[in-house]
């Protein structure tokens, strides 16, 4: 028997082995996600056909790039794109940086009350998505806030909901929302650093906050980076918060964001187009992902 | 080896092919036997559907209907339905308000059931029956329509001594002489919902869109739309109006606290203003909407059609539930106490419900006078077959006007564009 015979037949052990664990997900994986998406592409291919009023009934025909020229040309889809970049800009940063700072925190040998402030951070993600928003829009309403009503009297002209301030009240309630569940995926990260390596840093005179800034930091940058991508994928995918938005500001467009420009589509039975719409959203995600963690391997081998 | 790790994840995934076409299986086969009940599904929404279709379920065994209560039309309702019939699961009847009746037709979701309500045909007006159908072919029932009144604060008006509006010009002679009286109240609410702004259209003969020969014509920028835009543009400017988003908290709570003496709208609001303003209860009451110029004719806001959905299997029986749920006397007294609705059918307008005073609204029995004005809507009008996209647009450049950033002509031209635009990628024959 060659040396090769006997790594592969160690291989498909090992393969065997680890089949009834992976296959649930696999199965799952590939109907929830693959087939549906597989579908999509499939769609976006084509485009319906009709004749004169349209109101006999309408063929399904082969559109070849059509729909993505169309996407292309799009004001609105694009707008929504940029739109959802420029939260993206001021959102994330922010976002991240106090939930580095907040693990720190926590993490650090001299806080007190660690196991409070672990819950409390985490909660406003423990609550829905949308009931956060709802809240947050009673706050902003220009005609029940309470904050709008405090400004007033003290002879302030406040408005959340102007058109230029739309994008900041939004990226507050995402920060809100999601500071205290990348807090936890870092600190958790923080946990992983061995006792020693702190040791270390102290008998060599590093303590405090430059051995968190200069020794841990470095030392998580996995987590950082797999936080930075969930939050690029998540503020892409932003839905929640603007539908919510709009009962109390009247002047968000219904296209604010790429996943609202393309649920319109849908809305107006135009299925193909919101196919293309979702698979260039899709692809723009997948695309940033890529350049993320491809930046951060060069770095990494610099 | 390697091809035995590959026969494995091709299994798996055949299994999970085989799982998710499975679940494309769509309805059940049984029921196609003669004898026994046959179920009948029906998606709608508005209040008071569910009560007569128990009405029905008690009085007629033999025709079983299963009620399902979704989120309103245009909040999901709509995309819920289409979405259904791609997949093949569509239900029975659906709701569908006659502003959307259009683009489910255009959708090939609808049956032609003109020959079980040929017998009937008489019980409706003919351009009610053009709401469910093209060319005289009906795909569903009409069950309401909802002509335009004006709902008024009687006490207000008189302490002020402020003469009732009947023309436009009036209206806004009064609309000063509110805010003269009272800085900080005005005559109305400015209306910036698409479907609330179509009936001021639909009044004034403003129609969006039409037909010629075989294709659409758009006209949401024409100088009927752009007269009627300019009149709201011209009170919001002249500070004669607030400015709350429809359906909103803080309007509900002006109507309450006399801040706003008005509303111009349809005959459902006044189920609106009377379940979301009751400390007012007894001090409103109810005219006849503003007129233009000479012109008696008043504008239609709403309405909705109980349709037939293709791959129903029992389109006679459905569409026997549908009339009777539109012209039975104990339903359509039902639908009038839960909704507030006008029956659109001959024998509910007869309905002696018609005629009860209403305590809200001072004793007055309001639907007298919506019975005498609906048959004064402006026939004038055709909705179509992308109002979802036009709704939007409008929507859109409608909700800029209270923050400044538009006028109404602004949100005309946009929704022109946008609707021409959407007509065209769907593949709809447009001509000038």
């Amino acid at each position: 028997m060659s040396h090769v015979t006997i790594r592969r037949r160690g291989r498909a052990r090992e393969l065997r082995r680890a089949a009834p664990f992976v296959l649930p997900f696999l199965v799952l994986f590939v109907v929830v996600y693959l087939i549906p998406a597989g579908y999509s592409v499939v769609q976006s291919f084509f485009a319906v056909k009709r004749s004169g009023l349209g109101l006999g009934g309408a063929e399904t025909v082969f559109a070849g790039l059509d729909n993505y020229t169309r996407v292309f040309h799009d004001g609105e889809f694009l707008g929504s794109l940029g739109r959802v970049a420029f939260i993206g800009l001021i959102q994330v940063p922010v976002m991240l940086g106090i939930a580095l700072i907040l693990a720190l925190l926590i993490d650090s040998s001299v806080s007190a009350g660690r196991k409070f402030f672990r819950v409390a951070y985490f909660l406003p993600y423990g609550l829905p998505g949308v009931i956060a928003a709802l809240v947050w829009s009673f706050l902003y309403a220009p005609t029940l806030s309470p904050v709008t009503r405090l400004f007033a009297s003290m002879g302030i002209h406040v408005s959340f909901v102007t058109d230029g301030a739309l994008p900041f009240s939004i990226a507050n309630i995402l920060t809100w929302a999601w500071t205290g569940y990348n807090t936890i995926l870092i600190y958790s990260a923080l946990q992983a650093i061995p006792e020693e390596t702190m040791e270390a840093a102290a008998l060599d005179g590093c303590s405090g906050w430059k051995a968190a800034l200069l020794i841990k930091v470095p030392l998580i940058r996995p987590a950082l980076l797999l936080t930075l991508v969930f939050s690029i994928i998540g503020t892409a995918q932003l839905y929640n918060e603007p539908v919510t938005m709009k009962a109390v500001a009247p002047n968000l467009p219904s296209t604010y964001t790429p996943i609202m420009a393309a649920l319109r589509s849908l809305s107006s039975n135009d299925f193909n187009y919101a196919a293309a719409q979702s698979v260039v959203l899709g692809a723009v995600i997948c695309v940033l992902s890529v350049l993320v963690f491809r930046a951060s391997a060069r770095s990494v081998e610099s | 080896m390697v091809k035995r790790t590959a026969r494995l994840i091709a299994a798996a995934v055949a299994a999970a092919a085989g799982i998710a076409l499975a679940g494309c299986g769509g309805g059940d086969d049984a029921g196609t036997q003669a004898s026994g009940p046959v179920d009948v599904t029906f998606w709608g929404w508005a209040a008071g559907y569910d009560k007569s279709v128990a009405l029905w379920n008690e009085s007629h065994p033999d025709i079983h209907v299963k009620y399902e209560a979704l989120p309103s039309g245009g909040q999901t309702g709509y995309d819920k339905m289409l979405t259904a019939a791609k997949a093949g699961t569509a239900p029975c009847l659906a709701q569908v308000g006659y502003e959307t009746f259009s683009t489910f037709l255009a959708a090939s979701v609808l049956q032609d059931v003109s020959q079980y309500v040929k017998a009937q045909r008489a019980e409706f007006p003919d351009w009610v029956w053009n709401n469910v159908g093209v060319g005289g072919a009906a795909y569903g029932v009409p069950v309401d329509t909802a002509p335009m009144a004006m709902f008024y604060r009687a006490d207000l008006f008189k302490n002020a001594n402020i003469a009732i509006p009947k023309t436009w010009e009036e209206f806004a002679t009064a609309a000063a002489a509110v805010k003269a009286a009272n800085p900080q109240a005005r005559i109305m609410n400015l209306p910036t919902d698409p479907y609330l702004y179509s009936g001021f259209a639909w009044q004034h003969g403003a129609s969006w869109f039409g037909v010629k020969g075989d294709s659409w014509t758009v006209s949401i920028d024409s100088a009927a739309n752009a007269e009627v835009g300019q009149y709201w543009q011209g009170l919001f400017t002249q500070g004669l109006v607030t400015s709350y988003p429809a359906f909103d908290a803080a309007l509900y709570s002006a109507w309450n606290k006399g801040e706003v003496w008005s509303e111009v709208g349809p005959v459902w609001s006044a189920s609106l203003i009377r379940d979301n303003a009751g400390d007012s209860a007894g001090k409103w009451a109810v005219a006849p909407m503003p007129r233009w110029g000479t012109t008696d004719a008043v504008g239609n806001s709403g309405g909705s059609s109980t349709a037939v959905m293709k791959g129903c299997k029992y389109p006679k029986q459905a569409t026997e539930f549908a009339l009777w749920m539109s012209t039975n006397d104990q339903s359509v007294s039902n639908l009038i106490a839960s909704a507030a609705i006008l029956p659109a059918s001959k024998s509910g307008l007869a309905n002696a419900a018609l005629d009860k005073p209403e305590s809200y609204y001072g004793g007055q029995p309001i639907y007298q006078l919506f019975r005498d004005e609906s048959a004064k809507v402006n026939a004038n009008w055709q909705w179509g077959p992308v109002m979802s996209a036009t709704a939007a647009s409008l929507g859109d450049g409608l909700g800029k006007v209270p923050t400044k950033g538009g006028t109404y002509q602004d949100a005309l031209s946009g929704t022109q564009k946008a609707t021409l635009s959407a007509l065209q990628a769907q593949g709809f024959s447009v001509s000038k």
